[in-house]
C-alpha cells in the first residue's frame, strides 16, 4: 500500500493525502503555540473581539481597501520603470534603477516618515490614507519592477522571432506572445506581492492610519490584552494573507508552461 | 529634534500592558517563590550587596556618563541609601520589560527606573512610598493659539498622543472632543505638533519641556491643572518588608533633609527653573496638591 | 517560385557575413548547405523577410520584399517557417500554436482552424498530442509540430533553418522522412541543412554558401556528384570522413 505521507515518485499529492498531512502538521503547530502558552504560564482572553468587533472590522476593510489600492498603483509604478530600466535614454535607465535600489535598499518604515514629513509636509499631502497609499505604492512599485523586469529579461528573442515569422503584425506579437507570456511569468509573483502589501500595509499605523495593526494597537493599548489583541491580529492577517498565497500557488501551476 | 528622556510615560504603557496580560494571564510561579526572599538584605551590616535594577537610558534619573558608568539621580539616590545603611551596591542595567521579571526571580533586590506605581505591577512586586511626582503637559503648535487644556479640547482640534502612554489615556478619558491621533513615537508626535498637523502633544512635563526647547518657534509648553499625577516608587521583591521600609525611612529623611534638592541641583538645576517658571509641578515636589501627602 | 538575389551583402556591427550573393533561379527544393558561419541562416533570414539585406536586392515570386513594417507582416504570412528549435511559443498547446496564426493572420474562423489543425496533427502522427504544450513534447514532435504550423495556412514555400540539427538522430528520421512526404506532394521549401543525404536526395538543387559567398548552386545530383570547387570538394570530404 502507497505511505500516506510521502508523495509519489511522479511528485503527485492526492487530495486525501494533502488533507491528512496538512491536519498533522497545522495540530503540530497548534500545539506549539498551546504548550508555549501553557508552559509561559499565559491564559488568552479574546473577549475584547465582541467589544471592538466594528472598530476591528473597519481597521480590516481599511487594510484591504489601502492593500488593493497600492496594488493598482503599485503596477502602474512598477511596469513603466521595468520598462525604464531597459531605455536607451540613459538618464531614464539610471532614474530607473535609482530608484529601485533607493527603494528596495532602505526600511519601510524609514521611507514613511521621511515621506509623511518631508515631501508629504513640502507638497501639501494632508490626507494621512492618500499619503499611505502613496507611500505603499511607491515601496511596492519598486518590487513589482524587479518582477517585471525579471520576465522582460526572461523573454526568448526566437520566440519573438518565431511571433513574426508566422505574420504577426507588431500589434499581434505583444498580444498574443508578449503579454501572455509576460502575464503568466508574473502573475504568479505579482499575487504574492499583493500579499507582501497587505502585511506591510501594517506600518503604515506609526502614521495613524487607522488600519488593522493601528487598531489593534489602540485597542491594546486601552485594554492592556497585548497578547491577545496581537493573537487576533495575526490571525487576521492570516486570513487575508493565506487565500492570496493559495491564489498566486494556483497561478503558478496554472500558468506554468515550462514543464 | 531632541530625543524625548524622561520616558516614564511610555514605561508606564508597556510594563503595565505586559503586567496586565501577565496578571489577567495569571502568570508563572515566580510572583509567590520570591515571597521570602530579601535575599541579600541581611541583618548584618557592612558585607551586604545590594542589587539595583534600572535601565539606564533616561537621563537624567538613571543613564550613563561619558565613560560609561552609571549615573543620574536614581544612581545617587541609591548610593546614599547604600552608604547609609551599609550595602555593597551593585547597579545592574537591564531592559524595562526585565525589570520586574528582576525582582521575581530574585535576581534583584530593587529597581529604582522612574516606574509608576500601578495596582497590576502591585499584584507582582511591593513598591516603596512615592520619592517622585510626574504630570502631563501639553506641547502646542506655536500658532494654534492654544493656552490651556480647554483649549485643546474643541471639535476639530486634533491632539497627538503616544499609543497607549498616560497621555493617551487622559486624552481618552478627558478630550471628548477633539480627535486623538495615536502614534507609535513621541518624535513623530513631536513632529506632528511642529508641522502643525496636530495642534497638540500631551506627554509627561519634562519630555515636553525639551522638545519645547528644541523647537522654539514652532511649539510652546502648556501646564495642564488639575490632573492625577503619577507617583514613582522602588519596587522591592514582594514580602520584602524589610528593605522596603529602610527605603522608606530613607525616602522619608531625603524628603526632609534637602537630598532630593541636591539631587536637583546635580541634575536637574536648568529643568527646574524652566519647570518653575512654566508653572510645572516639580518632580520632587509633595506638598501641592489635595492627595500629595501619600507619601509623606 | 524565381528567387532573384542581386549582390547580396549583410554586416553584423561592421562584420561582413554575405557578401556579393547572386542567383536567380525558379526554386521549388533547395537545400542550403556550406561550413558553420558560412551565412546560410542569414541568408534564409534575408529572403524570409526577418532581415533586411545591407546591401543588394531581394525578389521572391517576381516581387521585391517590402520594406514597411505592415505590408512585410504580410509578405511573411505567405511563407511558412521553421526553426532549429522549432520557435513553437511555450504558451500555447500545440493545437494552439497551429491554429491561433490560421484564425489572427489569415483569417480563419474558430472552427476551420482547429478543424485544419487538427487535421494536420493527426497526418503528421501526432494524434491525441494536441492539447500537449511544447515542453510536453518530444524534440522530434515538437519539430512535426513546427513544420505542421508553417504548413497550415498553405504558403507559396516553406524556409526551413536546420530542422534537424537540434534533434537525436532517431528524430531527424521522423522528421527528414515528413519534409520528403511534403515534397512528393508539391510542397516548395528552401532549407538550411547539414544532412547532406537530404540535400542530395531531397532537394531537387543545392546552393553551396561558404565564406559569406555563394560558391557553387546547381541540381543536387550535379553538384555532389562533380564539386567544382576546391571549398566544396573539402566540405564534402571531411563529412565523409566518419561516414559509414
Amino acid at each position: 500500500m502507497r505511505n500516506p505521507f510521502v508523495a509519489g515518485p511522479d511528485g503527485r499529492v492526492t487530495p486525501a493525502q494533502a488533507v491528512a498531512s496538512y491536519l498533522i502538521v497545522c495540530a503540530a503547530v497548534i500545539g506549539f503555540f498551546w504548550l508555549s502558552l501553557a508552559m509561559a504560564g499565559i491564559a488568552l482572553d479574546f473577549g475584547f473581539v465582541a467589544r471592538f468587533r466594528q472598530r476591528i472590522a473597519d481597521g480590516l476593510l481599511l487594510t484591504l481597501g489601502i492593500s488593493a489600492a497600492s496594488l493598482v498603483a503599485s503596477l502602474a509604478i512598477g511596469v513603466p520603470v521595468a520598462v525604464g530600466q531597459g531605455s536607451r535614454v540613459l538618464p531614464v535607465r539610471y532614474l530607473c534603477d535609482l530608484y529601485v535600489k533607493l527603494i528596495r535598499g532602505t526600511p519601510l518604515l524609514a521611507q514613511i516618515y521621511l515621506f509623511f514629513y518631508i515631501v508629504g509636509t513640502a507638497w501639501g499631502v494632508e490626507n494621512r490614507l492618500v499619503a499611505g497609499v502613496i507611500i505603499l505604492s511607491v515601496f511596492s512599485g519598486a518590487y513589482i519592477a524587479e518582477i517585471v523586469r525579471g520576465s522582460l529579461s526572461s523573454l526568448d528573442a526566437g520566440q519573438l522571432e518565431a511571433a513574426r515569422a508566422v505574420g504577426f503584425t507588431r500589434a499581434q506579437v505583444l498580444r498574443y506572445v508578449v503579454v501572455p507570456q509576460l502575464v503568466s511569468r508574473t502573475l504568479p509573483a505579482l499575487t504574492g506581492q499583493f500579499a507582501s502589501i497587505v502585511k506591510d500595509s501594517s506600518l503604515l499605523s506609526v502614521i495613524a492610519v487607522i488600519e488593522l495593526t493601528q487598531t489593534m494597537q489602540e485597542i491594546s493599548a486601552s485594554t492592556f490584552n497585548l497578547f491577545g489583541t496581537y493573537f487576533v491580529l495575526a490571525g487576521l492577517y492570516l486570513v487575508l494573507t493565506l487565500p492570496i498565497m493559495f491564489v498566486s500557488r494556483w497561478f503558478e501551476r496554472r500558468l506554468s508552461y515550462a514543464h | 529634534m531632541s530625543i524625548a528622556n524622561a520616558a516614564f510615560s511610555r514605561r508606564a504603557l508597556i510594563a503595565s500592558a505586559v503586567a496586565a496580560a501577565a496578571a489577567t494571564a495569571g502568570v508563572s510561579g515566580c510572583s509567590t517563590a520570591s515571597g521570602g526572599a530579601g535575599s541579600s538584605a541581611g541583618s548584618n551590616a557592612g558585607s551586604r550587596t545590594l542589587v539595583v535594577g534600572m535601565e539606564l537610558a533616561y537621563p537624567p534619573f538613571e543613564t550613563r556618563d561619558d565613560a560609561g558608568e552609571p549615573t543620574g539621580v536614581s544612581v545617587t539616590f541609591m548610593r546614599d541609601f547604600a552608604e547609609e545603611y551599609g550595602y555593597d551596591l551593585r547597579i545592574e542595567n537591564m531592559g524595562f520589560d526585565g525589570l520586574i521579571p528582576s525582582l521575581q526571580t530574585a535576581s534583584a533586590d530593587c529597581v529604582m527606573s522612574s516606574i509608576t506605581i500601578t495596582d497590576e505591577r502591585e499584584e507582582q512586586v511591593d513598591f516603596t512610598d512615592p520619592y517622585a511626582v510626574a504630570q502631563l503637559a501639553i506641547l502646542a503648535n506655536a500658532s494654534s493659539g492654544i493656552s490651556s487644556i480647554d483649549d485643546l479640547n474643541q471639535a476639530g482640534r486634533t491632539v497627538a498622543v503616544k499609543t497607549g502612554s498616560t497621555g493617551d489615556v487622559y486624552a481618552t478619558n478627558n478630550l471628548d472632543q477633539a480627535e486623538i491621533l495615536r502614534l507609535a513615537d513621541e518624535s513623530a508626535c513631536v513632529t506632528e505638533v511642529s508641522q502643525g498637523r496636530a495642534d497638540g502633544f500631551l506627554y509627561d512635563q519634562l519630555t515636553i519641556y525639551r522638545n519645547q526647547l528644541a523647537n522654539p518657534d514652532t511649539t510652546v509648553a502648556v501646564y495642564i491643572p488639575f490632573q492625577d499625577p503619577e507617583y514613582w516608587g522602588i519596587a522591592v521583591q514582594q514580602g520584602d518588608d524589610e528593605l522596603r521600609e529602610e527605603l522608606n525611612a530613607f525616602i522619608a529623611e531625603s524628603k526632609r533633609n534637602g537630598e532630593f534638592d541636591k539631587l536637583t541641583e546635580t541634575y536637574l538645576a536648568d529643568e527646574k527653573a524652566a519647570f518653575d517658571e512654566l508653572g510645572f509641578r516639580w518632580f520632587f515636589d509633595f506638598d501641592e496638591g489635595s492627595d500629595a501627602g501619600e507619601g509623606a | 517560385m524565381r528567387i532573384e538575389l542581386e549582390g547580396v551583402g549583410h554586416a553584423f556591427g561592421g562584420e561582413p557575413v554575405l557578401a556579393g550573393v547572386d542567383f536567380d533561379d525558379d526554386v521549388s527544393t533547395l537545400a542550403i548547405i556550406g561550413p558553420s558561419g558560412g551565412g546560410k541562416s542569414t541568408l534564409l533570414r534575408i529572403v524570409g523577410g526577418l532581415m533586411a539585406p545591407t546591401e543588394g536586392t531581394v525578389r521572391v515570386g517576381g516581387a521585391e520584399i517590402p520594406r514597411e513594417e505592415a505590408a512585410l507582416a504580410r509578405y511573411r504570412a505567405t511563407l511558412g517557417f521553421v526553426f532549429q528549435d522549432g520557435g513553437l511559443f511555450h504558451h500555447l498547446t500545440a493545437r494552439e500554436n497551429i491554429a491561433l496564426p490560421l484564425r489572427a493572420v489569415h483569417g480563419l474562423s474558430e472552427g476551420a482552424a482547429r478543424e485544419r489543425a487538427d487535421g494536420l496533427l493527426a497526418r503528421f502522427g501526432l494524434e491525441g498530442e494536441g492539447d500537449k504544450y511544447p515542453a510536453q513534447l518530444s524534440g522530434g514532435q515538437r519539430q512535426r509540430v513546427a513544420i505542421a504550423r508553417a504548413v497550415a495556412p498553405r504558403p507559396r514555400m516553406l524556409l526551413l533553418d536546420e530542422p534537424t540539427s537540434a534533434l537525436d538522430p532517431e528524430y531527424t528520421t521522423e522528421v527528414l522522412d515528413l519534409l520528403r512526404d511534403l515534397k512528393d506532394e508539391g510542397t516548395r521549401f528552401i532549407a538550411v541543412t547539414h544532412e547532406m543525404g537530404f540535400a542530395r536526395h531531397a532537394c531537387d538543387k543545392v546552393a553551396f554558401l561558404s565564406g559569406g559567398r555563394m560558391a557553387e548552386c546547381g541540381p543536387s545530383a550535379e553538384v555532389f556528384a562533380h564539386p567544382r570547387t576546391p571549398e566544396l570538394r573539402r566540405f564534402l570530404g571531411k563529412l565523409l570522413e566518419w561516414s559509414v
